[in-house]
């Protein structure tokens, strides 16, 4: 608590079993002359649940989409589960198949059922039969506690609903690692609760997580880490614990400030 | 996905299809009604008096008109405006298509209709079966310009004829209804089967037929084998399928020129049946390949996008006329001395295919711009491969938002086959010119009569087109999105 404390902003001490899962060097992103990403160093291992925060333009979601290549990152190198990402295209369809994502705007596809919407890319990419996909489908729905909509269009869900499903269909590919972008940042204030819940049973059950959110009371309760990133750099790295008592950096207090 | 070929529209389209979205009528006394409508305001009520006034002068005049026409121009060429110069004693071919073909348009929609009803209800939605009242009020344009035609007939026969075909057309519904449903699943497939072979009923059994036949043939096997999930999956999986799909086509086409059944060459086809046949090809054939053209366009490879692009601005740069020339006069010189010259109706039918598939992708463009970038993302994320996207998310999707316009293409489609006369195709138009050449009506000012006739006939198919566009329009704003 004394002020002479250096402020740390190294992201690479894996928590979790101590197996890297994500291992990011030196990675930098420019879209055109602006660079969003300036050398990002950041380490996430198996089972561990990192929380990313930070303000509005900082480059959280661009660091995530990197990670399975929804952008392509300009220097350094991004490793996932021990497969470097490079313009390959068959490695990044790897990573992406270990990789689960849920968008802020759920992303579901309107025109197909809950259940195609989860059977979909299990079938398609990993060829599972298709009254096999729909078990395991079925078991997912149970899972985040909406089977009753399995038949159901997403048009015809709310929000939460939505979300929950999105996340059951990230599952149904059988990820080594989930990614989340603001998952409850669309969502009436009512429905936030039922999607965090869904996040925390997930990370109980030891799936590596990174979450771009600003639900700090998630982050308390479930987090082994919280990085808070400003300008496209990292700026502070610590427990939830840390930055609920001891903020560092002048602009992780203004920030932090501002949601809590 | 894979089991569900026939469709790329996806589920709740289909479900949609069957949900009633006629507003509720309004409850309004005649008189009240009036009130509203017509006499709310002294500006709305000198409107109603003008327009009034002139529309019943334009009664009157038309009225007169008609009564002292004299319609013998019809009824000399009825048939010719119908199917052009066919021979009497060929005449049976035509019923007998036209009769194939109706079995075919009935049984598949009485099968897609009931398929959406039991998604529908599947759903929890409000579905119930169409009634023959809603039917009559879809289609009554075709309904009355039908009887109208048959009208003019100097025997009984057409009467029969038409009435036996709207039987058929109950029955075919009904049965289609009825199917079960794992033969209600592949109804396209037997609705595209019978049209080809309704075709081969006028054409004769050939080597173009084995091929269309064998297509259909081959696009069923392979929709069949990706049921199939004990097969192996990768290249070994799709492989096998293809071979024994292959095989499958190759079947049929060798049974369809066994079978003896000599023709009636198209080169004689004329009247409204070609006018509708080359517009359902070029529907029909365009459409694939339009989509086709889309995909080019938005390709990375460089080849296939700039002969896509060169393609559709080609086409949509210069009139379909001198397309239509271009294919009559230029073409035959180009091609080798000893190349049999394709038939009129061919070179007009690829043309027409051409032109309609540059329409049509360049409408599905502005539906694959449509598609929100997310929805790529999240399918790209999962791993899918980039065919994959666009199969089964991007090309669903964008193809339900253009469905309005692809329907207007379609409709102009219709009204420019009367431009095939220009490469001496006896088309439903230019029968009115003919007939008027005739002898006995040479000189006697009867074109007015026949131009009412046939604008009746175009109007009749290009409305039901229009009205069936808006009801789809309006089904599938119902409920999702
Ligand atoms: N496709 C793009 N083209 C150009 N600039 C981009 C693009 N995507 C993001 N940026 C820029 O990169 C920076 C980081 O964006 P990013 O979306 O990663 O921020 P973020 O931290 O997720 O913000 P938010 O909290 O608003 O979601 C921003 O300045 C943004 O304007
Ligand atoms: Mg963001």
């Amino acid at each position: 608590m004394s002020e002479t404390q250096a402020i740390n902003t190294d992201a690479t001490q894996v928590g979790g079993t101590g197996k890297v899962m994500i291992d990011v060097v030196n990675m930098d992103k420019f879209f055109g002359d602006f660079q969003a990403l300036k050398n990002i160093n950041m380490k996430v291992g198996e089972q561990e649940v990192v929380v990313v925060i930070g303000p509005s333009g900082s480059g959280k979601s661009t660091l995530i989409r990197c990670i399975n290549r929804l952008e392509r990152h300009d220097r350094g190198s991004i490793v996932v589960d021990g497969v470097e990402l490079s313009d390959d295209i068959k490695a990044i369809q790897n990573i992406r198949r270990e990789t689960g994502m849920v968008f802020q705007s759920f992303n579901l596809f309107p025109h197909l059922s809950v259940l195609d919407n989860i059977t979909l890319a299990p079938r398609n990419v990993r060829n599972i039969p298709k009254a096999e996909a729909e078990a395991t489908a079925m078991e997912l729905l149970e899972r985040v506690k909406i089977p009753d909509q399995a038949r159901k269009f997403p048009g015809q869900m709310s929000g939460g609903q939505q979300q929950r499903v999105a996340i059951a269909r990230s599952l149904a590919m059988k990820p080594k690692v989930i990614l989340f972008d603001e998952p409850t940042s669309a969502l009436d204030p009512e429905m936030i609760k039922e999607v965090l819940d869904t996040m925390k049973d997930l990370a109980t059950e030891g799936m590596t997580m990174i979450c771009v959110t600003h639900e700090m009371g998630f982050a308390r309760e479930v987090a082994d880490r919280v990085v808070f990133m400003a300008d496209g750099e990292i700026v502070e790295v610590g427990t939830p614990e840390h930055f609920f008592t001891n903020p560092q950096e002048e602009r992780t207090r203004l920030f932090l400030s501002q949601i809590l | 996905m894979a089991e569900r070929a026939a469709t790329y529209l996806g589920d709740d389209i289909t479900a949609a299809l069957a949900v009633d979205s006629t507003p509720p009528s309004s409850k309004l006394s005649p008189g009240d009604w009036a009130k509203t409508n017509l006499f709310s305001s002294a500006a709305n009520t000198i409107v109603t008096a003008i327009v009034a006034v002139a529309a019943g002068l334009l009664a009157f005049f038309a009225l007169r008109w008609i009564i002292n026409a004299d319609f013998a121009i019809i009824r000399a060429n009825l048939r010719i405006f119908m199917i052009g110069q066919f021979p009497r004693e060929e005449l049976w071919r035509p019923w007998a298509s036209g009769y194939v073909m109706i079995l075919g348009a009935g049984l598949t929609a009485g099968a897609m209709a009931r398929n959406s009803h039991e998604l529908a209800l599947s759903q929890e939605l409000e579905s119930v079966k169409e009634g023959w009242g809603q039917l009559l009020r879809r289609f009554w344009p075709i309904i009355a310009a039908s009887i109208f035609f048959v009208s003019f007939a100097r025997t009984v026969m057409p009467y029969i004829g038409l009435a036996a075909a709207y039987v058929l057309v109950v029955v075919a519904r009904e049965v289609g209804w009825r199917l079960p449903a794992a033969i209600r699943e592949r109804a396209l497939f037997i609705g595209v089967a019978l049209f080809i072979v309704a075709m081969l009923v006028i054409a004769g059994t050939s080597r173009l037929g084995g091929y269309a036949l064998g297509l259909v043939a081959f696009l069923w096997a392979l929709s069949e084998l990706s049921r199939v999930e004990s097969l192996p999956t990768g290249f070994a999986g799709t492989a096998v399928r293809f071979v024994v799909a292959l095989v499958v086509a190759a079947i049929v086409a060798i049974v369809q020129n066994l079978i003896p059944h000599d023709g009636f060459g198209w080169e004689d086809w004329g009247g409204l049946h070609i006018s509708l046949f080359t517009t359902v090809i070029g529907i029909t054939l365009g459409m694939p390949f339009g989509i086709l053209l889309a995909l080019g366009r938005k390709s990375n490879l460089p080849v296939l996008k700039t002969a896509s692009v060169i393609f559709i601005e080609f086409i949509r740069g210069v009139p379909l006329i001198s397309l239509l020339l271009f294919s009559n006069l230029m073409l035959p010189l180009f091609l080798p001395i000893d190349f049999e010259r394709p038939a009129d109706l061919t070179l007009a039918i690829i043309v027409v295919t051409g032109f309609s598939a540059a329409y049509i992708a360049e409408i599905v463009r502005g539906g694959l711009q449509a598609v929100p970038k997310g929805q790529t993302e999240a399918a790209q994320a999962s791993g899918m491969s980039a065919a994959a996207v666009q199969r089964f998310i991007v090309l669903p999707q964008a193809l339900r938002a253009v469905i309005p316009a692809m329907v207007g293409q379609f409709i102009a489609l219709f009204k420019d086959t009367s431009l095939l006369s220009i490469i001496g195709l006896l088309e439903f138009l230019r029968v009115s010119d003919t007939s008027n050449a005739q002898q006995e009506f040479v000189g006697k000012g009867l074109a007015s009569v026949t131009y009412l006739f046939v604008a009746i006939g175009y109007w009749a198919f290009a409305y039901t087109m229009s009205k069936e566009s808006r009801r789809l329009e309006a089904k599938l704003g119902v409920g999702h999105r």
